[in-house]
């Protein structure tokens, strides 16, 4: 046991977080610019739009995540001649399956607006599209936010699994680091903590925007 | 067409699935005109009114609004919908907007106003329907029934219609706010607003109207000034809508 060497080894451990933070707020962020869009069409486009949207959906959210880094690390992406590193494969992986999942929260928050609402901005002049925009879009993102806090929670959690093409987030190097040292405990412990302070700060992120922009007087129906 | 027509409806049918709407309805209103809409549940008020902006896609027959026909397929219909007020009877405020943004919003996004410009119609509709300027940035949950129905109406208003459609406007609130909201539209009317109005009110219908139109199962069966109904009217029906109502004034 070596427990000088595994304070030496703490800043490799704390570098993880930006990996981890990289893959999270990436697949987030990319999951949202799909999800919103698609959500959106699923909601109110025709039958035929919606079957081509629910068949990537389908396939993103049955396949394990192991399984969808693998096919686009050695397969996909090689394929059509992409060489990319294991973080950005996973950003991209995790952020097209995070779509997957938050197309299924936009589409419900946006089904759950009453429809005389849209009607109403008809009966104004606005086109299909302005009404979506100005009206059925604001409240649904906002209906979102907890389910979204909970996509963010389990991104986190999902992050880990990047370690299977090499990406060196918190857990991976707490790997690397147990091996290193012999210790086998306290790395794992480190990375552990790291981990929930990254959903707590994330989760109370979430929380205050909720609070912020609460409608006054709405009594939410969820 | 007679010049002061406004609105020049003709053979309107719809259908939803085999069940039949509107067989057949036809009328006109002139300028500054108020027609009133009476008949029981189910005889095809809401899915008229609903046709006459397009809300709902008419089967068969022609609407004119001034000399455009709004039912050539070749119209741009939210060009139309902006001339054409409507109230539904749920109100259907924008939640997540204030009030003041509630009536702002067509005049930004539809007719495209400047902020201050589209502020200075807002206030002006805002109070024509007597609304308190302290509740100009309260929520629509915030508000009594009363106090929504006006803001709609308000919000219709604003853009400047040619006509004025209501839905059974007070069908949803208590009965303590449906004064307020009547006293409205009646206000707008006497200032020579176009208005379409559907109501179970027959006082307020028989008060307030230029022509009272009488539906049943889908068609007119009956219409004239309310006087003349109430006098003489032709049809079982009308007498029994119009004594009903009398009976539960008393
Ligand atoms: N969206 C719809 N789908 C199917 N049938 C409908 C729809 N809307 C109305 N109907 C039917 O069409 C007929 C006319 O309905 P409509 O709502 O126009 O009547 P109404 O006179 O407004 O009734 P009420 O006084 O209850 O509001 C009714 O038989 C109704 O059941
Ligand atoms: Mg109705």
């Amino acid at each position: 046991m070596n427990y000088i060497s595994l304070i030496e080894y703490l800043p490799y451990i704390f570098e993880g977080l930006l990996w981890s933070l990289a893959l999270v707020l990436g697949g987030l962020g990319i999951g949202f610019t799909i999800g919103l869009p698609i959500g959106t069409m699923i909601t109110y486009s025709d039958k035929y739009t919606k079957f081509i949207l629910n068949v990537y959906i389908w396939i993103f959210r049955s396949t394990p995540l192991i399984v969808l880094l693998f096919l686009f690390y050695w397969g996909v992406f090689p394929n059509i001649g992409l060489k990319l590193s294991p973080l950005i494969t996973s950003i991209i992986v995790l952020g097209l399956r995070s779509g997957a999942y938050q197309s299924e929260i936009f589409r419900g928050a946006l089904e759950s607006i009453d429809e005389g609402q849209i009607l109403a901005a008809y009966s104004l002049g606005m086109s299909k599209i302005q009404a979506i925009i100005s009206i059925t879009i604001p409240q649904a993102l906002r209906i979102s936010i907890p389910s979204l806090s909970n996509e963010y929670a389990i991104l986190l959690k999902d992050s880990a699994i990047c370690f299977t093409i090499g990406v060196l987030e918190v857990l991976t190097r707490a790997r690397i680091v147990s091996i290193a040292t012999g210790i086998a405990l306290i790395p794992y412990l480190i990375a552990g903590i790291i981990l929930m302070m990254m959903t707590y700060i994330g989760l109370k992120f979430f929380h205050t925007v909720y609070k912020k922009t609460v409608i006054p007087g709405l009594i939410e129906g969820i | 067409m007679i010049s002061d027509t406004i609105l020049n409806v003709v053979d309107l049918h719809k259908k939803y699935g085999d069940s039949i709407a509107l067989d057949g309805v036809s009328f006109r209103v002139r300028k500054g005109e108020t027609k009133v809409i009476i008949g029981p549940n189910g005889s095809g008020k809401t899915t008229l009114l609903k046709c006459l902006n397009l809300l709902v896609k008419p089967d068969k027959g022609r609407i004119w609004l001034g000399n455009i026909e709004i039912t050539d397929p070749r119209i741009n219909i939210n060009k139309i919908r902006r001339k054409i007020g409507f109230v539904f009877q749920d109100f259907n405020l924008f939640h997540h907007l204030t009030v003041l943004n509630n009536v702002m919003i067509g005049l930004v996004k539809v007719r495209k106003l400047k902020k201050h410009q589209a502020y200075k119609k807002a206030v002006d509709a805002l109070s024509t329907v007597g609304l308190d300027n302290t509740l100009y940035h309260k929520y629509p949950a915030q508000l009594s029934g009363g106090q929504k129905q006006r803001v709609a109406i308000a919000r219709a208003l604003a853009m400047d219609p040619v006509i004025m459609l209501y839905d059974e406007p007070t069908s949803s609130l208590d009965p303590q706010f449906v004064n307020e909201v009547l006293q409205v539209i009646r206000k707008l009317a006497k200032n020579g607003v176009t208005s379409i109005i559907v109501t179970h009110q027959i006082d307020f219908a028989l008060e307030i109207a230029d022509e009272i139109i009488v539906m049943h199962k889908g068609r007119i069966i009956e219409s004239g000034r309310p006087t003349e109904l109430l006098s003489n009217p032709q049809n079982i029906l009308t007498k029994k809508i119009l004594i009903r109502n009398f009976r539960t004034l008393r």
